[in-house]
């Protein structure tokens, strides 16, 4: 079996704040993490690889730097990994990204399933996944929590709305991961890391995947970005407490003093 | 070039963090400090191959190692003093205790003792310090007689103790210092070994997480392949090989010690609400208690860096640079952690938080490895003889080259560093031509004023040179800002003590010859601008750290 699992390099968005005057991201001295939603899918393709033996690739899109969470996710046992990395794939939005990612996963072939996180923390979209699968024309599972796969089908664990659904695919089928809240991620030992050194990488531009040069980047993205800002500070509360009775009789008090009662 | 590259280096600080993170939450930490308790299962971890294997670093790789290379292995030191100082010191002694193994050992002792360290991740410990031979092992009174078998030495018996010994209770290997009949030498003790004891964990004021014993040698017998390098009197040339290298890796101690602490004090400060706005606003708060600490932090970094990567082309010695750092990092943190405290008022003095504990624990890193005192005396000694043999010029060759950086770069202070360095060699000058280093006081004292200026140069050269520190989390211009604040100090400092001290201790000398050869309003001159430049650093240290 072929796995190839999609990663993206994020700011640590717990770290990051958005200037209010410029409504931009102050990335100084944040630092750059693995998306954690494709941490957790990585993890469930390296489980499949223990019981199946399978052959996990990573391919990731983004600047040189991006190498280390391929890095990270070839210490953690994947086999091989793919940076897409061009001027070309820059001002990409998540339709543009789909299509260049579409395109690499064609170039590297004989894949079966493809695992990509629900969304990153950097953009929340949830759109590049199903953008792949539109892409490949092969169907999807979004939302995922589990997955095991053997022969030529998967059974997944889907989040949905007040519950789960368990469903089945045959392959080759797109399914994207979300991670439960007590999710702890994994993280190579030393020696692990080192001999990671000695993975293969391959860096491919968007003429080596024969991308249409007009499907990519600004040209490519249909969508843009308007402005970004921090939602507006609510005003301070004010905190009462008291018995119930003493609670009760002061909020009646209020909503009178500001003629919500009369 | 390193081995592990950039990129690895990363990864391994990166699943430290995490485990550190997942494992030692400050409660953890707190309670085992409170019972005076070695956390043994996380050091079992930490060396445990499948989670973190840290220990694997210092070993070749060809005996199963990772063949760390200094930079990596300052680094894994910095941040495990950001964890814990205690934890940190039970890692350390490994490295420490291997060492003389890893100058002096013969290949067949590496491979036997190494693979023994890495597959059974043993702990080890270094067992140098006597009750009467602490700075001064010359006075070394553990003795190793040779037991003799048909004409032959087979081996040794130990007799004697040793104190505070890292690991000493919980060790499996130890490496030991003992006076044997050709000399002071080192041998391989294991545990178990009839006539071995060890003595109760100590009661310490600091790092309580970390295992401090004496041990006790009543005949205990070890086989003369035990004897590293298997020549007899090798043990002190073994120790002082690795000064400038072991040194390194307390001075990163200093560092990560105080960086944690003050980072704590700044973040306290960016919510604490006084007189009408957070205490990370008001100037003077931040210019007296936390911007100088990361001014010096950073100046620490880029020498510890620095002498990192001529390690890595020297391999060995670099005593005089092991010295400075350990000097200057170490007592840069300490009094970082203090001020942190004071940074965080009433809440600072409490166990609530962690810098009270920091500012226990990073004390011992100004004692053990050598003293300050120690390392002021070693510096002294090694640039005195530069002093010497160059004619005094050594420091002030080294003007020179400051005055052509700071003629392509005039933002990094090098027309600072350049006029600290002519005061300096001035007054080592009017020292040599007095006699002054008679007096111990004045060789400290020198000791420090050159690790001052030797910090400051490699701080504004790689600033000139626009170089960013690794594992700095500032940018090149706010580095240059803080290099030109750093070197106006470091000159004000040399040339102000340096006064004090000759007209100290020299009576004949004339106070406006030397003040004016010293040109210590040269240098004062050079401090416009210095509030406004700390201001800059206060600003950016408020972004960066802004929760
Ligand atoms: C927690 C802890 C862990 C340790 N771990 C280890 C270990 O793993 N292995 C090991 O071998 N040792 C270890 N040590 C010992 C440590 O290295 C020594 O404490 C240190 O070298 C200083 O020696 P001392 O304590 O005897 O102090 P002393 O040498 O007695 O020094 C006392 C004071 O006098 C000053 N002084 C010393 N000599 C002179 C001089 N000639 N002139 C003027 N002033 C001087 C010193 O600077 C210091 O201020 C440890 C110590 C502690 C506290």
């Amino acid at each position: 079996m072929n796995i190839i699992v999609c990663i993206k390099q994020v700011p640590d968005s717990t770290q990051v704040k958005v200037d209010p005057k410029t409504g931009t991201l102050i990335r100084a001295g944040v630092p750059s993490i693995l998306n954690p939603y494709d941490h957790f899918a990585l993890e469930r393709a390296l489980d499949i690889k223990a019981k199946t033996g399978a052959k996990v690739t990573l391919l990731s899109m983004g600047p040189n730097q991006a190498t280390a969470v391929l890095r990270l996710g070839l210490a953690l046992g994947a086999d091989e990994g793919v940076l897409l990395s061009d001027r070309a794939f820059a001002g990409s939005d998540t339709w543009a990204t789909s299509y260049a990612l579409a395109t690499a996963i064609k170039k590297i072939g004989g894949y079966d399933l493809i695992l990509c996180g629900q969304m990153a923390i950097d953009g929340d979209t949830a759109q590049t996944g199903p953008g792949i699968a539109y892409h490949l024309n092969i169907p999807q599972i979004t939302f995922c929590e589990s997955i095991d796969a053997s022969g030529n089908q998967v059974v997944v664990k889907k989040l949905i709305e007040g519950g789960h659904q368990i469903l089945e695919a045959d392959l080759p089928v797109l399914v994207t991961m979300t991670m439960p809240p007590d999710y702890v991620a994994k993280y190579p030992s030393f020696m692990a890391a080192h001999k990671a050194q000695d993975k293969t990488i391959h860096t491919w531009t968007a003429a080596d995947i024969g991308a249409d040069p007009s499907k990519l980047g600004l040209n490519g993205s249909p969508t843009r970005v308007d402005r970004i800002f921090p939602p507006p500070a609510r005003a301070k509360g004010e905190m009462f407490s008291g018995s119930a009775v003493e609670l009760a009789n002061k909020f009646v008090e209020i909503l009178k003093k500001e003629s919500v009662l009369k | 070039m390193a081995k592990n590259d950039l990129t690895t280096r990363n990864l391994m600080l990166d699943s430290l963090k995490q485990y550190a993170k997942n494992r030692i939450s400050f409660n953890f930490i707190r309670e085992h400090d409170a019972k005076n308790e070695i956390p043994l299962d996380i050091l079992k971890e930490m060396y445990d191959h499948n989670i973190l294997g840290v220990h694997l670093l210092l070993i070749p790789e060809e005996y199963g190692g990772l063949g760390g290379q200094t930079t990596e292995i300052y680094r894994i030191c910095e941040q495990l003093a950001r964890i814990d100082l205690g934890i940190a010191t039970g890692v350390f002694a490994t490295f420490l205790g291997s060492d003389p193994l890893n100058v002096g050992g013969t290949p067949e002792q590496k491979a036997k003792w190494f693979k023994k360290i890495a597959h059974e991740n043993k702990l080890v410990a270094y067992g140098a310090t006597e009750a009467d031979a602490g700075s001064d092992l010359v006075s070394l009174r553990t003795r190793a007689e040779h037991v003799v078998k048909d004409g032959k030495v087979v081996g040794y018996k130990i007799t004697g103790s040793k104190m505070w010994i890292s690991n000493g209770g919980v060790a499996d290997i130890y490496t030991v210092l003992a006076l044997a009949p050709g000399g002071p030498s080192w041998f391989i003790v294991e545990k178990g070994t009839p006539g071995f004891t060890q003595d109760a964990h100590e009661d310490k004021h600091g790092i309580r997480l970390s295992n401090t014993a004496g041990l006790s040698f009543d005949e205990v017998y070890v086989p003369a392949e035990n004897l590293i390098g298997l020549k007899e009197g090798q043990g002190f040339l073994q120790a002082q090989a690795v000064f400038g290298y072991t040194r390194l890796m307390v001075a990163a101690f200093g560092l990560g010690g105080g960086e944690e602490a003050v980072e704590t004090a700044l973040e306290y400060a960016g919510q604490r609400i006084q007189a009408g706005g957070p205490l990370s606003q008001k100037q003077g708060f931040m210019l007296k208690l936390i911007t100088p600490h990361y001014v010096r932090f950073e100046a620490a970094r880029a020498y510890i860096d620095w002498t990192a990567k001529q390690l890595e082309v020297n391999n060995h010695g670099l005593a005089t640079e092991g010295a400075i750092a350990k000097l200057y990092a170490t007592e840069s943190g300490n009094k970082a952690a203090e001020d942190a405290i004071q940074a965080m008022g009433g809440f600072g003095y409490t166990k609530e938080f962690a810098v009270e504990k920091i500012k226990r624990d990073v004390k011992i890193t100004c004692i053990y490895e050598g003293t300050s005192e120690v390392l002021e005396m070693t510096i002294f000694r090694g640039r005195w003889q530069e002093h010497l043999k160059s004619r005094g010029q050594y420091y002030l060759s080294q003007a020179a080259e400051f005055d052509t950086i700071h003629a392509q770069n005039p933002n990094v202070g090098a027309d600072s560093v350049a006029l600290g360095f002519r005061a300096l060699a001035r007054v080592l000058e009017d020292c040599r031509a007095n006699k002054l280093t008679r007096h111990q006081y004045v060789t400290f004292m020198l000791g420090d004023l050159i690790s001052e200026m030797e910090v400051a140069a490699v701080f504004t050269r790689e600033c000139a040179n626009k170089r960013v520190t690794e594992g700095s989390r500032f940018d090149i211009a706010t580095l240059s800002t803080m290099a030109r604040v750093n070197a106006r100090q470091s000159a004000f400092k040399t040339a102000s003590e340096g006064l004090r001290l000759i007209l100290g201790t020299c009576p004949t000398i004339n106070t406006a010859e030397v003040s004016q050869a010293v040109n210590l309003v040269g240098i004062e001159d050079k401090m416009r601008g210095l509030i406004d430049d700390m201001d800059t650093v206060s600003a950016k240290l408020r972004e960066i750290f802004k929760k």
